[in-house]
């Protein structure tokens, strides 16, 4: 029966990861850039409700919606005022631009929000189901579900969309979406709301699972692992990814030891890069050269 | 004058100049009009937890103490450095406070993984080191004659203590233990472990987690597996709270206890409702007492850090940072108006149940550096509010 359960919180676990994962690989297809600070991004929005709900007793989905606002009008700020001026810079520039926006919101939290973990609400009452010896809580049956929705409706937007259609031609040929009239930094800010909307919405998931500190971003570690076995392009690669490194790391912490599950799923990771580059869901690339 | 008689001679002008002259004594940090302290702790990083608190509290107790008038005609200064959580930055910007800012004293550090790799260089300082927070035995095991410590509990003696209460009190025969991975975690497990087989038991199971683990599900598997009557959780307050969390949502109805650092302010709500029962240890009264000096203290602080009450401190660190400084000002008293470093350790080493109103008695002496040596029990009620359970364990 354990083997289940480990199912049963494995793939919620990792449904976490490849929430972080798709923002990530969102912002990485849409813009070229790699963003180090993502995983604080997620923190922040999930702060702005604390602080909305215990200094502006705000109600509790009030607080949500307004997080989910700023924090789109956050990442529109961070392209028009850091990554778009950056856009022609060397890639290390803008990766530790992306590294200075994340340990800035870490730092900036613990100051102005202390150290300390503070409690978050759980966005639909936590209770436990108990089906047949395996152990369900609410908690991840919701952040299966809005996973899965997030990904399936992000995948159909790119796939369907007109908009979608324009953004995957900015990415794949910034000059040729130019000349038949797309804007590509139109198309790079909203990449960025968008991917700042998903951190908003995996704050709420998060936060009250993760326990909220300025330090919940860290789990952004596991978000690129979860990007890099998905392929690091594709958006459904991500939520798989993310998957099979929770049910990796949980089914090597219970048969081999707890001590060495990170060690086992950096090691899958380590085997994905060197033997499959593309990773599960992306494509080689060739380059002419 | 020949040889023999000059060296006589110089021999004997020696002997009286040693005996004439008194010993050397350090005032370093010290004038007419002041004392200067040093703050060295964790202000940025993870471990801000404690070092925040600790400088916060600090500060409130010099600066209530200035306004009383200071000590012995000495107003109270003090210079502050964050170490940032590191410990190479702790050694940097303790001798910064000590040749550069030219301390009587310090305060700190505030952290285990930053304190342990400074112990050499606080030993080899000579200046006295009064450690409010962190637990790591290293530094009082075997003694330092500079580094004393008050208002927590030391590892090895918790992990002791709660062994004790399990096994003595409770009567439990099958403990686990959930720890974390760092010198923190396997300090107290270790001591839990050895305690038990001392009384003739051990752990049903011993599983580690990282700190910045986020699921823990197949440790958890593990310790329902071995049936536990109780599982002591070592390790800091989040990690704590995931762990107290996924024991309850698979299933495990077990006492569960958490060491000192589960005693933070936020802990019954980060857990939720499936922490009702849940204990932990505390070092001292809870800062949300209403037992009138923690009260006072209570309000004071609330006073002076509105941006920190807001956060609904005090927290555990900010009281045991407050009772440190009030330990200094008190060995400041008795060393009197020509205090030195020596005369002041020597006056920390008659501490015989001194009580700063907010921490554990402090019992210090020539051949014990460790101030506190009881450990209380405190329970989370149905209202997710803390409370101290009647009755104080003693540790060994």
């Amino acid at each position: 029966m354990d083997i289940l359960q480990i199912v049963a919180n494995g793939v919620p676990a990792g449904m976490m990861y490849g929430l972080v994962a798709l923002g990530i690989v969102l912002i990485h297809n849409g813009t070229n850039v790699v963003h180090f600070g993502y995983g604080e991004q997620i923190t922040l929005s999930a702060y702005i409700v604390v602080v909305l709900q215990v200094i502006f007793h705000v109600p509790f989905w009030l607080a949500c919606l307004v997080s989910i606002v700023l924090s789109a009008l956050f990442g529109l700020a961070i392209y028009l005022g850091i990554l778009g001026p950056l856009r022609r810079t060397p890639l290390i520039v803008q990766i530790i631009a992306t590294l200075a926006i994340g340990l800035g919101i870490r730092e900036g939290l613990r100051a102005f929000m202390g150290p300390d973990p503070w409690p978050f609400p759980a966005i639909v009452a936590n209770k436990v189901y108990d089906v047949h010896g395996v152990f369900i809580t609410t908690a991840n049956i919701v952040v299966v579900t809005v996973s899965i929705a997030i990904a399936a409706l992000l995948f159909l937007f790119f796939r369907l969309s007109r908009y979608g259609h324009a953004i995957l031609a900015a990415c794949e040929s910034p000059r040729g979406a130019s000349i038949v009239g797309i804007s590509v930094k139109q198309v790079s800010a909203a990449i960025w709301v968008l991917a700042s909307v998903l951190a908003a919405v995996a704050a709420l998931l998060m936060a009250p699972v993760l326990t909220l500190s300025p330090d919940m971003g860290l789990i952004a570690i596991k978000g690129f692992c979860a990007a890099i076995l998905g392929g690091f392009v594709s958006l459904p690669g991500a939520i798989v990814g993310g998957v099979l490194l929770g049910l990796i790391e949980t089914a090597a912490g219970y048969y081999i030891s707890t001590a060495t599950k990170d060690m086992v799923a950096y090691g899958a990771l380590i085997a994905m890069v060197i033997f499959m580059p593309q990773g599960l869901l992306g494509k080689r690339q060739i380059k002419k050269v | 004058m020949n040889l023999r008689t000059f060296l006589k001679t110089a021999l004997a002008g020696s002997l009286a100049l040693a005996t004439a002259l008194p010993a050397y004594a350090d005032s370093t940090g010290i004038t007419p009009t002041s004392i200067k302290i040093g703050f060295i702790g964790s202000l940025t990083g993870p471990a801000a937890i404690w070092g925040s608190g600790n400088l916060a509290g600090a500060v409130l107790a010099f600066e209530q103490q200035n306004e009383a008038g200071g000590i012995n005609g000495r107003k109270f200064e003090w210079v502050s450095i964050d170490d940032e959580s590191s410990a190479p930055k702790g050694i940097a910007g303790f001798n910064k406070l000590v040749q550069t800012e030219q301390v009587f004293a310090v305060i700190g550090p505030s952290a285990s993984a930053v304190g342990v790799p400074m112990k050499s260089v606080l030993a080899s300082s000579g200046v006295p080191v009064i450690i409010p927070s962190f637990s790591s035995p290293d530094m009082t095991e075997p003694l330092i004659k500079n580094v004393f410590r008050t208002g927590t509990l030391n590892d090895r003696m918790q992990g002791r203590a709660i062994a004790d209460y399990l096994v003595q009190i409770l009567k439990l025969d099958r403990v686990a233990i959930m720890r974390q991975s760092d010198q923190y975690g396997a300090t107290g497990a270790g001591a839990i472990t050895d305690r038990l087989k001392e009384l003739g038991k051990a752990p049903v199971a011993v599983e580690t987690f990282n700190a910045s683990d986020t699921d823990l599900t197949s440790q958890v598997l593990h310790l329902r597996g071995a049936d536990p009557q109780a599982i002591v959780i070592y390790g800091y307050p989040a990690p704590s709270a995931i762990a107290t969390r996924q024991i309850r949502e698979l299933g495990i109805k077990s006492e569960i206890i958490g060491s000192s650092a589960t005693s933070n302010q936020n802990y019954p709500e980060m857990v939720g409702k499936v922490g009702i029962g849940v204990k932990f240890v505390a070092v001292g009264d809870l800062p949300e007492s209403d037992d009138k000096p923690m009260a006072d203290f209570r309000a004071a602080f609330q006073k002076r850090y509105p941006d920190l009450a807001r956060q609904g401190r005090p927290a555990t660190s900010d009281v045991t940072g407050y009772g440190a400084a009030k330990n200094v000002i008190e060995a400041l008293r008795r060393a009197g108006k020509d205090v030195t470093r020596e005369n002041f350790m020597a006056a920390l080493e008659t501490f015989d149940g001194y009580s700063s109103g907010v921490t554990m008695p402090t019992y210090l002496s020539p051949t014990r550096h460790e101030g506190n040596s009881q450990m209380r029990i405190a329970i989370i009620t149905p209202e997710l509010t803390r409370e101290i359970l009647p009755g104080a364990i003693d540790a060994k």
